[in-house]
């Protein structure tokens, strides 16, 4: 078990934001900080990924580990996600039908476009073990296993040319934001709520930003010079989410995506944003770690066991929007859903740490 | 004067279902038996003046259908009925249909998806069920009314047409004060708007109350309410657009009368209800 630390306590607290704010009208969504923002948890949580990776594909001293034992090591992860994503669904398809069965109310089987699933189980099924069939809010994970799937690629280039590996991340992201790049959804219509092929970017940023990180004073030296533009950046942000001020999808010009907030596709106002996040908030954990030594153990354990938690933490949230619905929400309701749901989170984490531990260790 | 074809049989098939004998009605745009509702309680009708320039410019009609399950299935066949269901409804109008999903709720986030879904799709007209993932986040009615008004007065806009559906009936939840506050919201969307609306929560009610003894379903009524909802929807909305389409045609003249009259203004839709595109 690690000792808790930055990356772990940041990814525990996109983790928490990212359980509250799938529990849409609840009363605490307007405190996150995803209400005060262009971009949000997710991007957190995909940067970190990056970042993870590339501590993981090194070894103590910092040489690099042997290249093949990289791309199997991601394989794995691979492997571990994309079982975490069909779990989840599935579990999700029977939280939404048994709830519709138990309330006698088929509207709960249309929600998070489920109603396809009901409606047409043979293509739908084949959807699901594809990733091509996605519920809404049950997106991320299948992000992820692309993202982690081709991660050993962007692993293996930057070990010949960081710059080449970034080149060619960037290159991709803005060929998709001109041609609309983005895969398929089936069955169905439209495409993936968060298109791989632009949200490859911020993993290979997050990978490349360790590496420089650790071997480059200069970057350091520049990410605290850039410090007041970081926080110029997360103003403005506050600013345009406050007053809803957005680029009008139909006015802006071609290529659209270029200039719009989209979520799907990480538009480049999302990217800046996000940026100006980083660097106005990097120096924040080690100001604040000394005095909430709790709550940093806390989110720590939820960021180290962040595909457990984050499986949990989405049929959490599920159940706490049927809470909601069937009792009328309110302030009461809210306070004990998000309540009994981040200890629940913390359990997971607990209980995951646990078993490894009681695990027999494997040999060699 | 091809452009006036459309028009006038739209009108002419209209008359049939408001006066004539039900079984010529069905074969023109008239819901099946099972669907069949009064109008009264079936819809309101609203102009549509980007539909009207569309078919009669182009004899095309880029329609997005936004919101509900798109696989093939029962439900699903919605947006595949619908095309056809308009196709005749509107004879030598080329309707292309695009159907997604829109998970989430408007008041928190899908109103912002629609606008990119719309850019993309450059619509004439977006036919959009809309309600019920508010209604069962429990997302504040007034919260949600705002994001929705807000949204059709963007469309209307950029001079696209909307035709909203308002959130399924069913029983468990008929009596549901919030519930009734969403549906409300989305009249009172669609009357300040100035846009049609399906009223499907009126519909289902009175077909469910019609259907007391009706066939069964293997997991209790209101599923089967609930498939017949999902059946009908296509015939209901073909039904307000060709309502809506007829009196866009008669806006013009003050009082329209008959036959003649109404068909003169079907050429040249007026400036004032046409609005500019912008470019992208």
């Amino acid at each position: 078990m690690r000792e808790p630390n930055a990356i772990d306590f940041w990814r525990g607290f996109a983790l928490v934001t990212i359980f509250i704010n799938h529990i849409p009208g609840n009363t605490f969504e307007r405190y996150t900080f995803s209400q005060y923002g262009i971009s949000d948890a997710a991007e957190l949580f995909v940067f970190l990924a990056g970042w993870s990776i590339a501590i993981a594909t090194r070894q103590r001293d910092g040489t690099p580990e042997p290249g093949g034992r990289s791309v199997v090591r991601m394989l794995a992860r691979t492997v571990e996600v994309y079982r975490a994503q069909v779990t989840v669904m599935l579990l999700a398809l029977a939280i939404i039908a048994g709830a519709a069965l138990i309330l006698d109310n088929p509207l709960i089987l249309e929600w998070h476009n489920a109603g396809n699933f009901f409606a047409d189980p043979i293509q739908s099924v084949c959807g699901m073990a594809l990733l091509t069939y996605q519920l809404g809010y049950f997106n991320i994970l299948p992000l992820y296993v692309v993202l982690i799937g081709i991660a050993p690629i962007i692993v293996l280039v930057a070990r010949l040319s960081q710059t080449a590996a970034l080149g060619l991340s960037f290159a991709l992201y803005l060929a998709s934001l001109i041609f609309d790049w983005n895969l398929p959804s089936w069955p169905g219509e439209g495409t993936w709520f968060f298109d791989p092929f632009c949200w490859q970017l911020l993993l290979t940023l997050g990978f490349v930003m360790q590496e420089w990180n650790r071997t480059s004073p200069a970057f350091r030296r520049w990410t605290r010079r850039l410090f007041p533009l970081g926080v110029l950046i997360v103003l403005v942000g506050i600013v345009l989410s406050v007053y809803e001020i957005r680029p009008d999808p139909l006015l802006v010009p071609e290529p659209r995506l270029l200039f719009t907030f989209e979520k799907s596709y990480l538009t480049p106002g999302r990217l800046v944003h996000f940026l100006g996040v980083l660097l106005a908030f990097a120096p924040v954990y080690a100001l604040i770690a000394p005095r909430i030594g709790m709550i940093v153990d806390f989110l720590s354990g939820l960021g180290r066991n962040s595909l457990a938690v984050f499986s949990m933490g989405s049929l959490l949230s599920l159940i706490g929007q049927l809470i909601r619905f069937q009792t009328g929400g309110g302030r009461l309701i809210d306070m004990a859903v998000a309540g009994s749901g981040i200890v629940a989170l913390g359990i997971t984490a607990w209980f995951v740490e646990w078993r490894s531990r009681k695990a027999p260790r494997p040999r060699a | 004067m091809p452009a006036r074809s459309p028009l006038c049989l739209t009108g002419a098939a209209l008359a049939l279902l408001l006066a004539g004998p039900p079984a010529r009605a069905q074969d023109a745009v008239g819901p099946s038996l099972e669907c069949r509702v009064p109008n009264s309680q079936l819809y309101t009708v609203a102009a549509l003046p980007a539909v009207k320039a569309a078919v009669a410019g182009k004899h095309a009609l880029r329609l997005l259908a936004v919101g509900g399950s798109a696989a093939p299935g029962a439900s699903a066949s919605y947006p595949v009925k619908l095309e056809a269901a308009l196709e005749q409804a509107l004879p030598h109008v080329d309707v292309i249909m695009e159907h997604r999903g829109l998970p989430g709720e408007i008041a928190s986030g899908a109103a912002e998806r629609l606008r990119s879904l719309v850019a993309d799709a450059d619509p004439d007209l977006v036919v959009w069920q809309v309600g019920t993932h508010d209604a069962i986040a429990r997302v504040d009615p007034t919260a949600f009314t705002e994001a929705l008004d807000e949204a059709v007065g963007w469309l209307k806009s950029h001079g696209i047409d909307v035709v909203l559906v308002d959130p399924l009936y069913t029983a468990s939840i008929a009596g549901d004060a919030d519930y009734n506050r969403i549906v409300d919201g989305v009249r009172g969307v669609a009357t300040k708007q100035g846009v049609p609306l399906v009223r499907r929560f009126e519909a289902l009610r009175y077909l469910a109350s019609r259907n007391e003894k009706g066939e069964s379903h293997i997991l209790g009524r209101q599923f089967r309410l609930n498939d017949l909802g999902l059946r009908c929807m296509a015939e209901h909305v073909a039904l307000t657009i060709a309502g809506s389409l007829a009196q866009t045609a008669a806006i013009p003249t003050a009082q329209p009368k008959p036959a003649p009259d109404a068909a003169a203004p079907t050429g040249t839709p007026p400036a004032s209800t046409v609005a500019p595109r912008n470019p992208g």
